[in-house]
């Protein structure tokens, strides 16, 4: 059953892209397709390369070489695309709030430069692959993609969970699936990258990462379309123990 | 192998704790009508003269070095307690004041924008005030800029009694000021 070009394959490879696809659609129909750019962007594209790279991986015409370019083009342009869509994630989480808007700015950036560092610093250790440079390099990029994109994801959530900032509904859910794919493509790609694994156990990667990819598809699906539980009562006044606490404190704080 | 391994490592610890957060938010919204934010007393009083700079200044000259370096020492960890208080009501009240968002009346909405922002800048001066008291820890003749904090708890005082008074006039949340 985990084999290369079995009915599960073609399946895991097809399915979430289709619904991805059907994702994008719904989005871009939506009200939310203006607040998330980015995303519906890194939707359409990523099923555009997704679908590219099954035709040139089936069909029987097309060399090894030609199908490791398209897999370079895809990286080349979904990669930064998926920055893009946490920044818009991250814009979104601080836009309420002007007071630490500027200070989750420049801790996203320096984070984000240290992990660059720390990502090249990492792919220069990775083991060499020295029969196929275009496959070697290309899992060594998607190691380095995936510790950034992983980095920055929990940052973002450790960010938000310190200030306790309210998310909204589709930005966790974005995160969430980036976050669970991100999370195994990085154990994966980090393995093959660096111990130069038998065919046998790549090909069990692949099925775990379009597994992975699968999970995040209907994630991204169940934050769309099944709404949110209302968590707070309009209006509802805080504790009056609170408040008899809180005025205490003023007064003490008045008559200094 | 030792890299892919601590990649590994990293990549299953950062899943769970997202799968975790996932989980206590979830677990959050469903009994969020009797959880409430607890607000602790501050002395301010204490406070301020532990983070007074002039009180430090006296007692840098009263005291042998290695008795004002004890001293020292034990006056910031005491006012690093008091700042994690002060960045822990910041959060609870930050909290009150989400739950204000969804009222209907602008001015209640208002505050309660009022409060969080302010809030959220005591929880941010609070933590910058303990990196700076930590640093004078280690070397305690280090001046501690902790007034940050002082003026945001202020400041975070008036949105608090602001939106209090918005949200439910019946209860006396106002200020008695001495003749």
């Amino acid at each position: 059953m985990l084999q290369a070009h079995s009915f599960l394959w073609n399946y895991l490879w097809v399915a979430p892209n289709l619904l991805l696809l059907l994702f994008g659609i719904l989005l871009a129909k939506s009200d939310k397709s203006r607040k998330f750019k980015a995303f519906l962007a890194f939707a359409f594209l990523s099923v555009i390369w997704e679908l590219l790279a099954y035709l040139a991986d089936v069909i029987p015409s097309v060399s090894a070489t030609t199908f490791w370019r398209v897999i370079w083009v895809g990286l080349l342009v979904e990669s930064p695309l998926k920055f893009l869509v946490i920044g818009e994630v991250f814009s979104h989480l601080l836009d309420p709030y002007p007071a630490i808007a500027r200070l989750g700015k420049n801790l996203l950036s320096g984070f984000g430069t240290i992990l660059i560092l720390v990502a090249a610093v990492v792919a220069a250790f990775a083991h060499p692959d020295s029969r196929f440079d275009i496959i070697f390099n290309a899992h060594v990029v998607q190691q380095t993609v995936f510790f950034v994109e992983t980095g920055l994801i929990v940052f973002l959530f450790g960010f938000a969970a310190y200030f306790h900032l309210a998310w909204d509904r589709l930005s966790f859910g974005i995160l969430l699936g980036l976050g669970i794919s991100s999370c195994v493509h990085l154990a994966t790609w980090a393995i093959i990258a660096n111990t130069n694994p038998m065919e046998r156990v790549r090909t069990v990667f692949a099925f775990v990462n379009m597994g992975a990819y699968h999970i995040s598809v209907v994630t991204w699906f169940y934050y769309l379309l099944v709404p949110g539980r209302v968590a707070i009562r309009p209006g509802s006044p805080p504790p009056a123990d609170i408040l008899a606490v809180w005025n205490r404190e003023l007064e003490r704080l008045l008559h200094q | 192998m030792t890299l892919a391994i601590i990649l590994v490592v990293c990549a299953v610890v950062t899943l769970i704790l997202i799968l975790r957060i996932t989980v206590s938010r979830s677990l959050q919204l469903s009994k969020s009508d009797d959880s409430s934010p607890k607000i602790e007393p501050i002395d301010i009083e204490a406070f301020r003269n532990l983070i007074d700079a002039a009180e430090s200044e006296h007692l840098y000259h009263r005291l042998p070095s290695g008795e004002f370096r004890r001293v020292q020492r034990g006056r910031l960890r005491a006012a690093a307690a008091y700042i994690r208080v002060a960045g822990r009501n910041a959060t609870a009240l930050v909290t009150i004041g989400q739950t204000a968002l969804a009222a209907a009346d602008p001015r209640t909405t208002e505050a309660a924008h009022q409060l969080i922002n302010n809030g959220l800048l005591l929880r941010r001066n609070a933590t910058l005030a303990l990196l700076r008291v930590y640093v004078a820890m280690a070397w305690p003749q280090a001046s501690l800029a902790a007034s940050p904090v002082l003026n945001s708890y202020e400041h975070l005082s008036r949105s608090a009694m602001l939106l209090g008074r918005l949200q439910n006039p019946a209860v006396p949340v106002r200020i008695s000021v001495r003749p």
